[in-house]
């Protein structure tokens, strides 16, 4: 069963995130903010991030730039309420770009893109 | 081989090194290497460094001009080829000799002709290598017009089959590590189209394959070259680059075969201020109408003979349009180059005829591009070539199927 960590500061969404990606057949953890991301990433062992972007305590750009500077493989799937941050370069870091919806369909299948992405990994 | 070499530091071991590979650029190498000394000293003070500059010995006396850069403190390495020995490809293959002989664990290379460069550039492009690593690929800012044979095929084409994002594959200013260095020295992959132009996607493909971690660094500012319209003539490198990527294809199909999507990389060098926009490329439309429909009709019975039967008719039809309306569809596109890979592969018709039958399909491409992005901003183009790539990656399927057969 593939583990998703949910990186968001609004409760609601992560509880939302949580119940539906359950039902799917996900394990889910959760976080409120980014920071301390690495610690988190290394306690949870999760297969995908899903990461919010304008959170209070955190800029979830930077957070994802940790991320990959750390976990070069891990999905990343950044989850915003605003499709503008697709402009900055920041997000190309990421695997895929989601924006927020009560309909959780592309989320979900994004998760499952990442998740049956396969490159080569000698590194 | 490296038939000349200046060395008047008598430098013989060094931790980073730039490298300028040139051909008559006397008139522009001061200014990058000035930049790139700068940015040695500023980014990387703790480290020995020299600027190398492998040439072909130019006859505009680049060499001269080269030594005669104000560095400072940082030695400079003169390196030609032999006499009468040109390509590009040929000077990055004296680098990896030299940097190996000098045991520098890093090597950043930067254009000639760059008149855009800053020290920053060399810092961007170094870092992520003491920071383990293999590969660094630049990310700039381009005009929607400019780097089309990246846009349409060289881009889309390496990420679907090496599930690496690497934006500017062919960008020519990169970084790469020592041991990668010894890979591009001691491997088998090496022809006359990558002792050319095909030089730049051979070492990024090699990267990939070699699987060492790819960072792609934020360059800031725009490349500020020799932009040219993508209608003018392509000239050997178009063809020295779709034929390096169709070989490499060959030789890694047992990897590429296995990759399904793909992947990001990381990104390096933000915190730069505001970005610069690039100078516009113009582009002539009906140039690129007339050289492609010309182009059609001249190989229309190859076209027959290799494509796929659905694939021909829609192309027929494709080029039965007026200028205005003029689209191939991006699925058709991935279709059609999957289909000469194929016949570039099975040898359908001499491999060199394959890579001339793209040329006109490429300027219909192109040419569809245009028409599709003409009211875009530069971001919405590229969000429309990321659409390409999801296509390519979603079509690729077609050509594993028939690879195997």
């Amino acid at each position: 069963m593939a583990k998703i960590l949910v990186v968001d500061d609004e409760e609601h969404i992560r509880l939302l995130f949580r119940e539906e990606l359950e039902d799917e057949g996900y394990e889910v953890a959760l976080a409120s903010d980014g920071l301390g991301i690495k610690d988190r990433i290394d306690n949870e062992d999760p297969d995908v991030v899903i990461l919010d972007i304008k959170m209070v305590d955190s800029n979830g750009l930077d957070v994802l730039q940790e991320i990959r500077n750390n976990y070069y493989n891990l999905p990343v799937i950044l989850c915003s309420a605003y499709g503008n941050y697709r402009v900055d370069l920041k997000s190309i870091a990421a695997d895929a770009y989601v924006v927020k919806s009560s309909d959780l369909r592309e989320l979900k299948d994004k998760i499952a893109q990442v998740l049956e992405t396969r490159v080569p990994k000698k590194e | 081989m490296i038939g000349l070499e200046k060395n008047p530091k008598n430098v013989k071991k060094v931790d980073l090194v730039v490298g300028i590979p040139s051909y008559n650029e006397a008139s522009n190498i001061i200014y990058p290497t000035e930049q790139a000394a700068l940015g040695l000293r500023q980014y990387f003070p703790d480290l020995d460094a020299a600027i190398i500059n492998c040439d072909n010995n130019s006859p505009d006396g680049t060499g001269n001009a080269f030594m005669n850069a104000d560095t400072k403190d940082i030695p400079k390495i003169y390196i030609s080829t032999p006499d009468g020995v040109r390509g590009k490809g040929n000077n990055f293959r004296n680098l990896f000799e030299k940097v190996l002989e000098l045991d520098a664990m890093a090597v950043v290379v930067v254009d000639a002709d760059l008149k855009s460069i800053t020290p920053r550039w060399i810092k961007n492009l170094g870092e992520p290598l003491l920071n383990d690593f293999g590969y660094v690929a630049p990310l700039y800012v381009r005009h929607k017009y400019d780097g089309t044979i990246t846009n349409t095929i060289a881009y889309p084409f390496t990420r679907c089959l090496y599930g690496r994002r690497v934006r500017q594959p062919i960008g020519g200013d990169f970084g790469f590590s020592k041991q990668l260095a010894l890979s591009y020295m001691n491997t088998d992959l090496w022809n006359e189209d990558v002792a050319q132009f095909g030089i730049d996607i051979w070492m990024t493909t090699l990267a990939m394959n070699e699987g060492v971690p790819i960072c792609q660094a934020f360059m800031g500012r725009p490349k500020v070259h020799k932009p040219k319209d993508p209608s003018a003539d392509l000239g050997p490198m178009f063809r020295q680059v779709i034929s390096t990527i169709f070989d490499l294809m060959i030789a890694y199909s047992e990897n590429w075969m296995s990759v399904k999507w793909s992947k990001p990389t990381a990104i390096f060098g933000f915190g730069l201020g505001e970005v610069e926009m690039p100078p516009t490329v113009a582009v002539n439309r009906e140039n690129l109408y007339m050289k492609s429909k010309q182009g059609f009709s001249e190989y229309i019975d190859t076209y027959k003979r290799i494509l796929s039967e659905k694939n021909f008719k829609k192309l027929k039809e494709i080029f039965s349009l007026e200028l205005e309306h003029f689209e191939i569809p991006t699925f058709l596109w991935a279709e059609i180059l999957f289909d000469l890979a194929l016949a570039y592969y099975k040898k359908t018709i001499e491999r060199i005829r394959t890579i001339e039958i793209l040329i006109p399909l490429y300027y219909g491409m192109t040419l569809s591009f245009v028409n599709k992005t003409r009211d875009m901003s530069i971001q919405q183009a590229e969000d429309f070539i990321e659409d390409i790539c999801t296509v390519f990656e979603q079509t690729k399927p077609y050509l594993i199927e028939r690879w195997g057969s």
